[in-house]
């Protein structure tokens, strides 16, 4: 039997009368890289604001590693396992690179020195050794991605949610991040992936679910969804024949 | 290594320093009011510097202190260390109160209901008949092994030991787990809540240990003049005092309550005692019945609090990150 470590089940979120994420179901299966895309607005954020635990759905159930986490604090489900980047990055600002991913690391050990040392390996990871002491509110966009990258690793996720961890990056940067990316998923963590630039989710996702409107319009590997007229109509809209 | 022998020689001097004035009660009454105000203000940074919860009502923990303290020991008598244990629990028991109902909400409710909490405080002290109401608790008589509890030196030594206290516990945080986590918490209280920090639990921590520092300084407070009431230990002035100090010597910094405390309570003692305007007068700069004159004898004196606004207003321009932040280069 296939292990699915995530499970999303008939998912919805109603902010009042807006629907933001309407009746969604996929599962994920361990080390699988999970593309989510879609158009500016189809809810891919706020799925993951259900899944983490920072707006509990409005029906539906959110299943990771057998166990039901809807109603669960973000930070409970950061200590099940399960990460999330921001599509807004956020740092921390006054405080230095290392000590940013030290935060990160301390919700697996107690110890300063054990933090400094896990935060230390994540830095090299995302090749950020070198600004280890420079403030994080500091760093340029390319960089402040890495960060995020670097500090949710500290965590030891099974399972890493990166919302546009691409986004205003140019092509350099952005074969860097899914480099790393890679690595990660090598090492055997579960990754599920929001992101607009169509050639970096096609080049790097086992497979794909595409959302429209907050409904889920499609699902397939990354050759079925490039084909799908439906996806085609979705992005670039419904007057156009595929 | 320079740092140790430095703070060596920095405690003992202040250990020395009451043996060098001498028994000087005007002198060691400012410098026992710095002392406190600087581990007041301290107190005060674990939460609102380190965690970035502004509480605006500090002046009910060191109030809970103080009259737990002042009750237990006119009442009955009990050894006065016991009773700063009994106020250590009674401000942690507000301090729970308001936190666990309080930090469930974001933004800058915190310090507005803080506010409230402390007004709540004041208001029912002010009420109750077993706190001496707007009488307030008279001490006659204290005693605590053979120490001459008339002599202020005592107390000198007991504020000293609170800040030392205060301090170390800072300086300890702000290297380990729960500090780090207060630093992140302030900084962006999702990014927190995304890497594992349960934000409740570590808000209610720095609330809790900021509280109890507070209330031993307040029972403390309470044996030192030996009487209390509620527009001393509970007032809004108070509570602003010790954010205004944090403030201007630097917020979220280990020293920066201390330097606040050092320059503001000499200088809030030199408008109080009229010392600028007695020395101008003295010195034949300003006639004594000029209008100026007059101003500065009559009116500057109870200026003190409008001095700490200017001096908070021009820090908040010029020096955002406190005279402690001058110090500092930038990263």
């Amino acid at each position: 039997m296939i292990q699915h470590l995530l499970h999303i089940s008939h998912v919805s979120k109603h902010f009042g009368g807006n629907v933001a994420v309407s009746d969604v179901s996929f599962s994920v299966e361990e080390e699988q890289i999970f593309g989510l895309i879609g158009p500016n607005g189809a809810g891919k954020t706020t799925l993951f604001n259900c899944i983490t635990g920072y707006f509990p759905a409005t029906s539906g159930d959110v299943i990771f590693d057998t166990k039901k986490i809807n109603a669960l604090r973000p930070d409970e489900v950061c200590k099940l396992g399960m990460a999330r980047t921001w599509q807004r990055v956020k740092p921390l600002g006054s405080l230095t690179v290392l000590e940013n991913v030290m935060v990160g690391a301390f919700s697996v050990t107690n110890i300063a020195k054990e933090a400094e040392a896990n935060a230390k390996e994540q830095l090299q990871m995302v090749g950020l050794n070198d600004y280890a002491t420079k403030s994080a509110g500091s760093l340029p966009i390319g960089l402040k991605k890495k960060l995020e990258l670097a500090r949710v690793l500290a965590t030891r996720p099974k399972m890493l949610l990166l919302d546009e961890i691409c986004g205003g990056l140019n092509h350099t940067e952005t074969d860097t991040i899914l480099d790393i990316i890679r690595g990660i998923r090598k090492k055997g963590a579960t990754i599920i992936f929001i992101e607009h630039d169509m050639k970096a989710v096609t080049s790097i996702c086992d497979r794909i679910v595409v959302l429209n409107s907050g409904e889920k319009l499609a699902e397939g590997t990354p050759g079925e969804i490039t084909t799908n007229p439906d996806v085609i109509a979705a992005y670039l809209g419904g007057g156009h024949n595929a | 290594m320079k740092q140790i022998a430095f703070l060596s020689v920095l405690a003992a001097g202040a250990v020395l320093l009451p043996l060098v004035i001498g028994e000087n009660p005007y002198v060691i009454g400012i410098l026992i009011s710095m002392l406190m105000m600087a581990a007041l203000s301290s107190a005060w940074n674990i939460l609102g510097g380190y965690a970035g919860q502004y509480s605006f009502g500090h002046a009910a923990y060191f109030g809970a202190g103080a009259y737990t303290t002042m009750i237990l020991v006119t009442l009955y008598n009990l050894n006065p260390l016991f009773c700063i244990a009994v106020g250590i629990v009674v401000a942690s028991i507000i301090a729970l109160i308001t936190g666990s109902i309080v930090f469930r909400l974001r933004g800058h409710y915190f310090g507005l209901a803080s506010i409230a909490v402390a007004e709540v405080v004041r208001l029912s002290v002010l009420n109750f008949n077993f706190t001496g109401g707007a009488q307030g608790i008279l001490l006659t008589d204290v005693a605590l092994w053979n120490l001459d509890l008339n002599s202020k030196i005592p107390f000198y030594y007991g504020m000293l030991l609170v800040l030392v206290v205060t301090l170390s516990i800072t300086a300890y945080l702000r290297r380990s787990k729960t500090g780090y986590y207060l630093q992140a918490i302030r900084e962006d209280q999702d990014a927190a809540a995304s890497l594992g920090i349960n934000i409740y639990f570590y808000k209610n921590k720095a609330l809790l240990l900021s509280a109890a520092l507070t209330s031993v300084l307040g029972s403390l407070y309470g044996l030192y003049i030996r009487f209390i009431d509620t527009s001393a230990v509970l007032d809004l002035r108070l509570s602003i005092e010790i954010i205004l100090t944090a403030i201007i010597g630097g917020v979220g910094t280990l020293w920066g309550p201390v330097i606040g405390a050092l320059l503001l309570v000499p200088l809030a003692e030199m408008l109080r005692s009229n010392l600028i305007g007695d020395m101008l007068i003295k010195a034949g700069l300003v006639s004594e019945t000029s209008g100026v004159g007059l101003f500065l004898k009559g009116s500057l004196a109870n200026a003190h609090v409008l001095v700490y606004g200017i001096i908070t207003v021009l820090c908040i321009l010029y020096l955002p990150k406190g005279i402690l932040g001058l110090f500092r280069r930038k990263k």
